[in-house]
């Protein structure tokens, strides 16, 4: 009984290596029948690896590596061109402001230049009538001057004439005394 | 009719390795991304040529999609090398795939040239490579303990015992969930690699199918839709690895400030 017992356990485990050898080997034809194979599949690995490198250090990272410095060449223009818009409209706003500056300024001048201009005048106008005012006083004194000297001249022809009239109604020459009463009693009549 | 087998044809061995049709194709893939690569590094300028002109109207497009899922420019450039590896190397293969020869010219009764994403040793290979670096992306940006606890989330189950039986209880669940979360790990490989595969694979058999059937002007709305087909596989496969490499990078729940 019990050897009957071991044959068949021995059995049983010679069943289970049989069926696991035929696993194998079904499973090793499914392989084969699929082509899969040990060297086959690490020659094709091979080749991935070599396409991989290839694709890679050829194509893919040399142009992905200029599309970036295109990329970055572009983002670098349009900052630049952001930059130098900025740099226009600050520069226009300062021109603006200078100038709205300078207009204030001018103005200001213009205000000051004719405010000491109306002073200046002013000034001159005062200046030009003391002056004008001078000389009218001045022409006036001169001409009362000449007056007198003339009259002083229109006297003495006058007596002059006076003398050579009388000399002349006489014909005869006075003496120095008669002529001098005679000139003034001429000239007392002239004055009055 | 020359329908494709799952597994890719053995066209020659270079000692004991072989040498696959889809690997030619992976190879011409290889070599037209070398030559575009030395035209462009030599050309590259600030005033972009014409082929720069293209590459990079194109990479616009891209980048503005992935931006929308990382949310940020830095972290799709971060994460660039290998989004952008993974879309233009598939949507080249597929492309490539459509030329006229590809599948058709044949060399001891075997397709010369087949689509590279018919084979699954390189979907695979791409989609474990995807998953892998997010999670090694995920450990730089997050820190270790923090995303070794999106996982296993023993921390949070030992800070529980002080908190009372409701979480606890709730600490064994995300325990399990943390599980379940390694298991999704698994599964995004098999569903990247798997996606891929199955839509060009049936894309290359549907092909296959219509130029035997009839060899003129039918097949041309099937390689348009081809077309398409390429574009939309390299967008989903390049978007889910952005997509696994973003929540691998943001921190988890509770950790923000």
């Amino acid at each position: 009984m019990f050897l009957n017992l071991i044959d068949m356990a021995l059995a049983s485990e010679e069943s289970a290596e049989v069926s696991g050898e035929l696993a194998s080997i079904a499973n090793e034809s499914v392989l084969t029948g699929l082509g899969i194979n040990g060297s086959m599949f690490l020659a094709q690995l091979v080749n991935f690896a070599v396409v991989s490198a290839i694709l890679w250090f050829l194509i893919l990272k040399p142009i992905t590596k200029k599309m970036a410095e295109r990329q970055k060449m572009i983002d670098d223009s349009i900052a630049n061109s952001k930059k130098i818009d900025e740099n226009l409209s600050k520069s226009e706003k300062s021109y603006q402001e200078k100038i709205d500056m300078a207009k204030v300024e001018a103005n200001k001048i213009m205000e000051k230049a004719n405010c000491e201009a109306s002073q200046t005048a002013d000034v001159l106008k005062a200046k030009a009538k003391k002056e004008i005012e001078g000389v009218v006083e001045q022409a006036r004194r001169n001409i009362q001057i000449e007056k007198e000297e003339v009259m002083l001249g229109l006297k003495k022809e006058t007596a002059d004439l006076m003398i050579l009239a009388l000399e002349k109604i006489l014909n005869e020459k006075i003496d120095l005394k008669k002529d001098k009463e005679l000139i003034e009693n001429a000239l007392k009549g002239v004055k009055d | 009719m020359h329908i494709p087998t799952l597994a890719p044809d053995t066209i020659f061995r270079l000692g004991d390795f072989p040498i696959t049709n889809t690997m030619i194709n992976a190879w011409i893939a290889i070599l037209i991304f070398l030559i575009l690569g030395i035209i462009i590094k030599k050309r590259v300028s600030l005033k972009p040529s014409k082929i720069q002109n293209f590459i990079e109207y194109f990479l616009d497009i891209l980048l503005n999609y992935f931006d929308q899922v990382t949310g940020d420019r830095k972290k799709t450039m971060r994460f660039l090398p290998l989004v952008g590896s993974v879309f233009f190397f598939i949507l080249i293969s597929n492309w490539i795939g459509l030329l006229p020869g590809i599948g058709s010219i044949t060399w001891d009764n075997k397709m010369l040239f087949r689509p590279s994403n018919t084979d699954l040793n390189l979907t695979v290979a791409m989609a474990l490579t995807s998953v892998f670096l997010s999670h090694i992306m995920g450990l730089f940006a997050v820190g270790f303990f923090a995303y070794l606890n999106k996982f296993v989330q023993i921390g949070s189950l030992v800070k529980s015992f002080r908190k009372g039986p409701i979480a606890i209880f709730t600490a064994i669940i995300e325990l399990a969930v943390g599980f379940l979360e390694i298991i999704s790990e698994m599964a995004k490989v098999l569903s990247l690699s798997l996606r891929l595969f199955g839509n060009i694979f049936a894309g290359e058999v549907l092909m296959s199918v219509m130029i035997s059937l009839v060899a003129f002007l039918v097949p041309t709305p099937f390689m348009l839709l081809e077309v398409l087909v390429g574009v939309i596989q390299a967008g989903v496969f390049s978007m889910l690895t952005l997509v696994y490499l973003t929540v691998a990078t943001s921190k988890p729940h509770g950790e923000e400030t």
